[in-house]
């Protein structure tokens, strides 16, 4: 095996891995948080890229299409808490039953709206060269961008005010309350952000997967396993786990086929759980 | 006194054994759910026209292609009518969506049959939507026309297929790509039989070239991340790639394959690409130069084809181009029609009969002629390079091409009684 092969998988792996974070951190505070299991996470996603999509056919670059895909997301994620997610805290199947409902809502809007294909905005064209081997710079480029979106949540959640306030809003209410904590509306932003993410990671992944209604779907099945895998320090645990399971698979296809890196990802993630059932951080004794 | 017939439709159970995921087995429940309800306030029986049956998805992931047909169909219908149909008599359409689920294509193959006792059945894009068709029909005895390209092989009595096999557009593509790029050949193509067979058909083409296969690899259609693709094509070298991309997430490996550098090197030649409007998603850093074949392409030229679009366009509008499945439909029809003209009724037997005598019809791709054995279309292929504004220019046109190994396989004059899905050995 020669040394720039093996470079390139390293890299390339570790890019897999930082897309699959990136597409679960929206998810690890919604579900790994809230315990709220939002089967639109996937459509939230869709709803991010398609925001960030259009902005740049208006003309604004993509660097600030970014945020603006942000700003939509959480909006539409603050409606739905109130609308639908706070009528149902604590109501599991009741939660599964309505946030679904609202997946299959939200693409069919996409597609009575935005139709079934729709131009994408295509990958900057810059490479990386390691001997024989180039790699796209792009998705090497989502390496720093998980890094970066990890600390922030990281912060946010454990060295802010707001971070505390969210934690003891969803794990203690009547406490919160108590002590002055508005828990509803602790709740609704907590909920916006994840969605947030969600839409940040739409659009920041848009140049690698196009803007297409049935988007979410690709990312979702893996995202939830993920966090089910992390199990209660979320956030640490998802980022342990999407380096692990979505390196391996990565390597796994670069050295053998596509199907057998799947086959790595879904082994493995059964294996875990049997493993650990309340995940592999159950006995960790950190905050997020 | 019996019951009204539609009640016995309303215990449909989602067969959901096939479905890829949990979230994706909740949704087929509601959508099962959802379709009852439909069929509860289903299409009226209308008295004196002619009944042909269309089944296409019309929402869900499918709607890319199934919007296309069912808008060729009725395109189709009208032209026909306005030239006062059928046997003298206009022909009615009864639709259904089947909602990009394999399920509802078995549901709803039996309604149109049993319920509304179509004389013509005109449904499916996936081969598993066929597959799952084609007993029915068979048992029912009415012809059925399926318009898509596909890996080949389909023969039975009652099915006919209007759009090119894989062996169709691959006899000539590996050719011109051996010839354009050179010997060394990289197939990358979705895990399941269009996939597998599709590659066969490329390698049994690169001997005959004299070229070699030198690596392969089959994504599942959830893949998104085709790194690892990249570095094994790179690693082997190849002169081309044939890239078979199924899906949104796999048009991502295109992107992918410019991003990093490797279209200018290495060719891209594809038997499916444009069929969903790739070309319309994919950047025009990325498409520029892609190789395509097919049977049809908006810009091929024609006057029966100028004529199509005006249609087409002052209906539909010109925002999205016309796929290759809208003009496999529209051509069905057509031969439908014609058969049904020629037969002079629209029984079965007389119609399956007349489509077996050699119909010819002057289509926008070209004059395309139903093969009486293998009940294929003879049609031209046309190979494209894509270009810098989302579109396609042309750059070879084979002329009639013709379905050979469905020619040669399958002979339902002399055995009319063949049921079988042909695949080549091993396969």
């Amino acid at each position: 095996m020669e040394l720039d092969y093996l470079a390139t998988v390293l890299l390339s792996s570790l890019s897999s891995a930082s897309i699959l974070l990136i597409a679960t951190i929206g998810l690890a505070v919604v579900f790994g948080l809230m315990g709220v299991i939002n089967l639109a996470h996937g459509e939230f996603l869709m709803i991010g890229a398609y925001a960030a999509l259009t902005a740049t056919q208006y003309g604004i670059p993509f660097v600030i299409a970014i945020p603006i895909a942000i700003a939509v997301t959480m909006t539409i994620g603050a409606v739905v808490e109130v609308l639908i997610i706070r009528r149902l805290y604590g109501r599991l199947f009741d939660t599964m039953l309505a946030t679904w409902g609202l997946s299959i809502a939200f693409y069919q809007l996409a597609v009575l709206i935005f139709g079934t294909v729709t131009p994408g905005i295509g990958m900057p064209q810059f490479n990386l060269r390691i001997g024989n081997y180039s790699l796209a710079g792009y998705p090497l480029l989502m390496i720093a961008v998980a890094a970066v979106a990890t600390v922030f949540v990281y912060v946010l959640m454990t060295r802010t005010v707001y971070g505390m306030k969210a934690r003891a809003a969803i794990q203690m209410p009547e406490m919160a309350r108590a002590i002055g904590i508005e828990s509803a509306r602790v709740n609704t932003l907590t909920f916006a952000i994840g969605c947030g993410l969600a839409g940040f990671a739409g659009a920041v992944l848009l140049p690698i997967v196009p803007a297409t209604p049935s988007m979410g779907f690709a990312f979702v099945i893996k995202a939830f396993l993920t966090v089910v895998v992390a199990g209660p320090v979320t956030l640490t645990g998802s980022a342990l786990t999407a380096v692990g399971l979505g390196g391996g698979a990565s390597v796994t296809a670069s050295f053998l086929t596509s199907v057998a890196g799947d086959a790595f990802f879904f082994l493995i993630t059964a294996f875990l759980l049997w493993l650990y059932p309340l995940g592999i951080t159950a006995k960790w004794r950190t905050k997020m | 006194m019996t019951l009204p017939r539609r009640f016995s439709f309303s215990e449909t159970a989602p067969r959901i054994s096939n479905l890829g995921s949990w979230a994706r087995l909740l949704r087929a429940g509601a959508l099962t759910l959802a379709g009852t309800l439909c069929l509860a306030g289903g299409p009226v029986q209308a008295d004196g026209g002619i009944k042909i049956g269309s089944i296409f998805d019309l929402t869900g992931g499918l709607n890319i292609y199934g919007i296309q047909q069912n808008n060729a169909l009725k395109l189709a219908v009208d032209a026909l009518n306005a030239k006062g149909g059928v046997l003298g008599k206009p022909i009615e359409v009864v639709s259904y969506d089947a909602q990009s689920e394999l399920s509802k294509y078995t549901q709803y193959a039996n309604t149109v049959i049993l319920r509304d006792r179509v004389s013509a059945l005109f449904a499916g894009l996936t081969s598993s939507s066929r597959e799952a068709i084609r007993p029915i029909v068979r048992k029912a005895n009415i012809p059925y026309f399926y318009g898509s390209l596909y890996e080949g092989g389909a023969c039975d009595k009652q099915t006919f297929v209007t759009g090119p096999s894989a062996s169709q557009q691959l006899s000539v593509l590996i050719d011109w790509a051996v010839k354009k790029y050179g010997k060394r050949i990289y197939i990358m193509a979705p895990d399941y039989n269009f996939g597998t067979i599709s590659a066969h058909w490329v390698k049994d083409y690169a001997k005959k070239a004299g070229a070699e296969v030198v690596g392969e690899d089959f994504l599942a259609l959830t893949v998104t991340d085709y790194a690892p693709t990249i570095q094994k094509i790179q690693s082997v070298k190849p002169d081309f790639v044939v890239a078979l991309p199924v899906g949104a997430n796999q048009t991502g490996f295109l992107e992918q394959f410019a991003a990093a550098g490797l279209k200018d090197k290495i060719g891209v030649v594809s038997t499916n690409y444009g069929s969903g409007n790739q070309q319309v998603v994919v950047s025009p850093a990325a498409g520029k130069g892609l190789i395509a074949d097919q049977g049809y392409f908006q810009v091929v030229d024609g006057p029966a084809n100028t004529e199509f679009v005006k249609l087409w366009s002052a209906k539909y509008g010109s925002d999205t181009p016309i796929i290759s499945e809208a003009v496999d439909i529209w051509n069905a029809v057509h031969l439908w029609a014609a058969a049904v003209d020629k037969a002079g009724t629209v029984q079965a037997a007389p119609v399956i009969a007349a489509l077996e005598s050699g119909l010819s019809f002057d289509a926008p791709n070209g004059t395309v002629t139903l093969e009486p054995k293998s009940h294929h279309l003879r049609q031209n292929i046309y190979i494209v390079e894509g270009d810098d504004r989302h579109g396609f220019k042309v750059v070879e046109t084979f002329k009639d091409v013709a379905p050979s190994y469905e020619n040669e396989k399958c002979d339902l004059k002399a055995n009319p009684t063949l049921a079988q899905h042909f695949a080549p050995d091993g396969k």
